[in-house]
């Protein structure tokens, strides 16, 4: 198996893994499930394929991301968790950093969050020997509403190129139907596909572009409590 | 002249930054150099100056919890430091502050205020927390002209300004025009990488009025602390019983020895943070059995002690081939002539004569029992290192 998968194992067994260096989009309506489908990316690639998780949070603070594991009884291995949590400070809580949590000041401030960053892939990568990383922000959406898409584009170029460097693998949330299709396209230049989620006739469905040769067919899938279920294709 | 309070960066710069001047802190994405300006800051206040700081990524309370976290109190500053607020209005929020920019998107609005703050307050230092963010909400070209605007009339009042710039890939003439002719200094802070960044760095780019010294300092970011500058490694070795795990000791915050009936067999660490300088001490052990150690140890030390007892001039012989290890790496050293005050201690001189050391060695005495000398050492060793400046 490849270094980095999804862990919804008819997705991984349509592209065949994801290759290191990869930057992806998640991209969806809101209430589709993303979160629960990052989450689920992140369990798996931290508990199964124990590589190391960093995740960007700009919507939940860092407690509430480590309590969605506990509330689904999944035990994550936290020497491989970083969490850059960009929302506690914003709304006047008390955040006190850890080895799992660094704290930037707002959703703005991209040179920060991109400092917090670059400290969790030298603890992992130089202290901890862990040569297999994923990046996760969650999400563009919110960093978009804060900062022009140019600034955007700019942090990102800065951080894909990173991503590819370190042979790690980063996965970027988008809201769909939240931007105009010109700043998608934008974009979507410094990615290296998507795994694109759309609702149907109160039907979830998913899949991948640009991972493998051509598309994947549309998975239907439901979440039930952590896990990603695949129903059927359509 | 404002004090920067970078270790070693005021020294470079002839001891700051003289009134009326400007200075960029140009920073690689993901390297932490925020700070750098509001070291700038507390340095300022510090020394009884007025500082003025625009804030423009986050609301002026976090950043006032953060000078907290570097341990830097500013309450006592409170007629002395102002913020301008840049932030709460582009969310929305109110702003509690003296001076507020409505609209933190227009330009027009920062050059009213801070060419008013230029001209109405005393002479002082005035500090943006990130040039970088202004310039993605109001345009490359625009803040780049009202920048040019801002200096030439600090120069008028003798302000000094003081920019952090985070790097991001903007248009190559704008990165060209920061690293250039905008500033009258560019401090470059960047990050050594291999795959990820693993260490910091800072060094002068350019500057109208001190000689550039072509010297980059490693430092690490400390809560409490700020800036401090880092020495990866140094290495501390000697014969048997000259004194090794006490000198590691002695300069050491705090150090752990790995040893057996009072004898090193594996090394000692320790760490010290002394004057600005950070450094992992490593020492090794003394016996010859142990000797791959020190090969093992020293290929990555950046300097080296070697601790030799002054009482014993029959051991010079080891300690000599010892240091020929350390040398074959070609790493700055300083001797350390320990037990200075038992009867018999020969003089630092001697024992140059005794090694046949050249004259740029430096022979240091030293108590390491009793801490006298090892300070000195330290300083000195540091010195060789960083070529003295």
């Amino acid at each position: 198996m490849s270094d980095y998968t999804t862990g919804i194992i008819e997705l991984d067994t349509a592209i065949g893994g994801i290759k290191k260096g990869s930057n992806i989009m998640l991209i969806g309506p809101p209430m589709s499930g993303k979160e629960a489908i990052l989450n689920h990316i992140l369990y798996y690639g931290a508990a199964k394929n124990e590589n190391a998780v960093i995740t960007v949070t700009t919507r939940e603070s860092a407690a509430n991301v480590l309590e969605w594991f506990q509330q689904n009884k999944l035990i994550l291995p936290m020497s491989k968790i970083g969490i850059v949590d960009c929302v506690t400070k914003t709304l006047g809580g008390t955040a006190v950093e850890n080895d799992n949590i660094k704290i930037a000041s707002s959703p703005v401030d991209l040179t920060g969050i991109g400092v917090k960053i670059s400290q969790f892939f030298e603890d992992f990568f130089m202290k901890k020997n862990i040569r297999k990383i994923q990046l996760h922000i969650n999400s563009l959406s919110t960093i978009l509403m804060y900062s022009n898409i140019q600034t955007v584009f700019r942090f990102l170029h800065v951080f894909t190129g990173r991503i590819k460097a370190a042979g790690a693998m980063g996965i970027y949330v988008i809201e769909s139907g939240m931007h105009d299709e010109q700043a998608i396209a934008t974009l979507k230049q410094l990615f290296d596909g998507m795994i694109e989620i759309k609702s149907e006739n109160d039907k979830n469905l998913l899949r991948a572009v640009g991972l493998s040769s051509k598309p994947t067919p549309w998975f239907e899938y439901e979440i039930q409590g952590a896990n990603v279920k695949i129903l059927g294709v359509k | 002249m404002v004090e920067t309070g970078i270790p070693k960066l005021d020294d470079f710069l002839d001891g700051g930054i003289p009134k009326g001047k400007s200075l960029v802190y140009y920073i690689q994405p993901g390297v932490e150099g925020e700070i750098f300006g509001m070291q700038t800051i507390h340095s300022t206040l510090k020394s009884g100056g007025t500082a003025i700081f625009v804030v423009s990524s986050t609301i002026p309370d976090i950043v006032k919890g953060q000078f907290k976290e570097y341990g830097w109190d500013i309450d006592p500053y409170k007629d002395k430091l102002f913020f301008v607020d840049s932030y709460n209005p582009l969310i929305g929020a109110p702003s509690n502050e003296k001076y507020v920019v409505q609209k933190p998107d227009n330009i027009n609005d920062f050059n009213k205020i801070i060419l008013d703050i230029i001209k109405e307050t005393p002479p002082g230092t005035i500090v943006f927390g990130s040039l970088s963010t202004i310039m993605d909400l109001c345009g490359e070209k625009e803040t780049i002209e009202a920048v040019k605007t801002w200096n030439k009339m600090a120069m008028v009042h003798d302000h000094v300004m003081v920019y952090n710039f985070t790097a991001w890939p903007y248009s190559r003439e704008t990165l060209e025009l920061i690293q250039g002719d905008l500033f009258n200094a560019v401090i470059s802070i960047g990050g050594i990488a291999e795959r990820v960044i693993f260490g910091q760095y800072f060094g002068v780019l350019k500057s109208d009025w001190a000689e550039i010294t072509k010297k980059s300092m490693l430092f690490r970011v400390l809560r409490p602390g700020g800036v401090k500058l880092f020495i990866p490694k140094i290495l501390v070795t000697g014969p048997f019983d000259a004194g090794k795990s006490t000198f590691v000791h002695a300069l050491s915050t705090r150090a752990i020895s790995v040893d057996r009936l009072g004898t090193t067999i594996a090394m000692d660490h320790g760490h010290v943070d002394y004057k600005g300088f950070s450094a992992d001490i490593f020492g090794t052990p003394g016996q010859e059995r142990f000797d791959p150690i020190i090969k093992l140890l020293s290929g990555e030390s950046m300097g080296v002690f070697l601790v030799v007892d002054s009482t014993n001039p029959a051991d010079f012989v080891r300690a000599k081939h010892m240091l020929e290890i350390t040398k074959s790496y070609g790493l700055p050293y300083v001797v350390v002539a320990n037990k200075q005050d038992s009867s018999g201690a020969l003089k630092p001189e001697e024992i140059r004569n005794q090694f046949n050391l050249p004259q740029d060695v430096p022979v240091v005495p030293v108590v390491a029992k009793d801490k006298i000398g090892v300070f000195e050492a330290f300083e000195i060793l540091i010195d060789k290192i960083t070529g003295g400046a």
